[in-house]
């Protein structure tokens, strides 16, 4: 699969869907310090590869970035599942 | 209930407060009533009760979870890794020894891709890396395995005043089998002096043990200095580098070390699994802890757990992807933190060295104010005073001693671990909720109400009780 996708640049659309895509699974997370790693480390990791133009460098972040979405999606279910009741201090509106 | 406790401690205190009592008096009220009421609020399982509302456990309400600042005693699972483990959890279930079936040679192959995503974090090869339950084990074959293969001409070992309890506790085995240990003295920076180590080592000196990071103080060894001494004298080196895996660069040629120990935990990964580095070239040889069916080359038997291996592996390859990334966050944090802590409160020490040390470690020790009660009262910060094994005594920690530190300061320090999930947010609110009672406590201190009339506290000739 890795050498089917290594080769296709991401178009600008596609780049834009997958950090939409990251940031709205992000939001999913129940636990707060994941939820805000998430959002944060997207966010960096986009900005880092800005400047990316070399063929392969694209096509490997965006596979790379494809699969932690993946990830990301299986993992918010999975904490979602085991949810402590109580929320993060941090959550809690004062 | 305990702060119900500490209410009452509080103007009983008020009450002698008047009267104008001995400070040492009040001090030793004041522990004795924080351990009593630990005593008081023993769990029993029916005392744990949590909904919507808050976590009542241990006699202490909390209306959410606590922020969580103790990376050094373990660290959260990264979901990433948490992800690379369920399957092994599921479906592929084999025994990574079985040889007749799938189920066995897909979990093997499992197991040998971890035990090739360790060896490339610390530069070594696969076949050098020897799984086991954790880094006291690791520590454990190492110290007592050595010394045990190599008795009839190596007695003597080389260690450090500030290794970890299991390395220090294995010492004491060996000297009560007859070996003869040192340990090495450290500076008040938690360095350790070179020279000394040179001086130290004898024809007979089979073993030198020095951990990379410290866990208490997070203070990192002159590594590959230590490694060319020993290359020099040509005696094996040990060192523990559970708490500098994925942290700081390991390279296991540059160290010159025989074996490693290093663990799961500490870095996103599950607990219950760890790995010793065995160089083999020149070869070290290890006496085995645990006999039984042979697995990892008959030093460790015992099944191989996949998952927990799978996810140590996928942990070691994520911190090398991102050791850069979390290296720049934590720094920011860690600046942050100190710096705010500095600008609202006088009397703060930072315990070890301020320039050779793992950013994710902040000891700090805050002058006049007693350690534990500061603790108590930050219950919803997740810290401690120190190492997780010893904090529940209120025993100053060994470490801090060793360092020099006044009994007093030791007494008051508290290590803030600083992780890849903590966010800026929760350090200002740890930063607020400290700073606010560190307030608290010197209001109440008559120590503190004495430095600041300008009376020196060392000067004070205290009465025998």
């Amino acid at each position: 699969m890795a050498s089917t996708t290594a080769s296709i640049v991401p178009t600008r659309s596609e780049v834009l869907w997958l950090f939409r895509s990251l940031l709205r699974t992000a939001r999913q997370f129940t636990d707060y310090n994941v939820r805000e790693y998430t959002k944060c480390r997207t966010v960096d990791g986009f900005r880092q590869n800005r400047t990316l133009t070399d063929r392969d460098a694209l096509a490997s972040a965006f596979s790379y970035g494809k699969a932690q979405l993946e990830i990301a999606k299986r993992q918010a279910i999975v904490y979602s599942l085991y949810a402590p009741k109580v929320k993060s201090i941090m959550d809690i509106k004062p | 209930m305990a702060s119900k406790l500490l209410a009452s401690a509080s103007s009983t205190l008020r009450k002698t407060l008047s009267t104008k009592p001995n400070p040492q008096h009040f001090l030793c009220r004041l522990s004795s009533s924080s351990s009593a009421a630990a005593v008081a609020a023993d769990p029993s399982p029916a005392d744990s009760y949590e909904d919507a509302n808050g976590i009542t456990m241990k006699g202490v309400r909390i209306s959410g979870r606590p922020l969580y600042l103790d990376m050094q005693a373990t660290s959260p699972v990264d979901p990433r890794v948490l992800d690379a483990m369920l399957p092994y959890y599921l479906s592929r279930y084999g025994n990574p020894h079985s040889r007749t079936h799938l189920y066995g040679w897909e979990s093997e192959n499992a197991v040998e891709t971890a035990r090739s995503q360790i060896a490339a974090i610390i530069k070594a090869s696969p076949k050098e890396i020897v799984f086991t339950s954790g880094a006291t084990e690791s520590n454990n074959i190492s110290v007592k395995g050595v010394m045990h293969f190599y008795k009839d001409k190596k007695r003597h070992v080389i260690t450090t005043q500030t290794e970890h309890k299991c390395v220090l506790d294995s010492c004491r085995h060996l000297q009560q089998e007859g070996f003869d240990v040192t340990y090495l003295p450290v500076g008040s920076d938690g360095i350790i002096d070179l020279h000394a180590l040179r001086s130290a080592i004898r024809p007979d000196t089979g073993l030198v043990s020095v951990m990379a990071v410290n866990n208490e103080i997070g203070v990192i060894q002159p590594m590959e200095e230590i490694g060319s001494i020993c290359k020099e004298f040509n005696v094996p080196f040990h060192t523990d580098a559970a708490q500098a895996l994925g942290k700081i660069p390991i390279d296991v040629e540059k160290w010159n070390v025989s074996l490693m120990s290093l663990s799961g935990h500490k870095i996103y990964g599950p607990k219950g699994v760890g790995a010793l580095y065995m160089r083999r070239r020149p070869r070290i040889r290890v006496e085995p802890q645990m006999n039984g069916g042979g697995q990892e080359r008959g030093i460790r038997s015992g099944t191989v757990p996949t998952p927990l291996v799978v996810g140590f592996g996928a942990a070691c390859e994520l911190a090398m992807r991102e050791m850069e990334y979390d290296e720049k966050r934590i720094r920011a944090l860690q600046e942050r933190m100190l710096n705010r802590i500095r600008e609202k409160l006088d009397g703060v020490v930072v315990n070890g060295s301020e320039e050779r040390r793992y950013v994710g470690n902040l000891n700090l020790s805050f002058a006049y104010v007693e350690g534990e009660s500061l603790l108590m009262g930050l219950k919803e910060v997740a810290v401690s005073s120190g190492s997780a094994c010893t904090s529940a005594s209120l025993e100053p920690s060994y470490v801090l001693r060793a360092l020099g530190v006044d009994e007093d300061m030791a007494h008051t320090s508290i290590r803030f671990g600083i992780g890849r999930f903590t966010t800026e947010a929760e350090i200002d609110k740890a930063v607020e909720l400290t700073v606010e009672r560190v307030e608290k406590l010197r209001e109440m201190s008559p120590l503190y109400e004495m430095v600041k009339e300008g009376i020196n506290i060392k000067d004070i000739q205290w009465a025998q009780h």
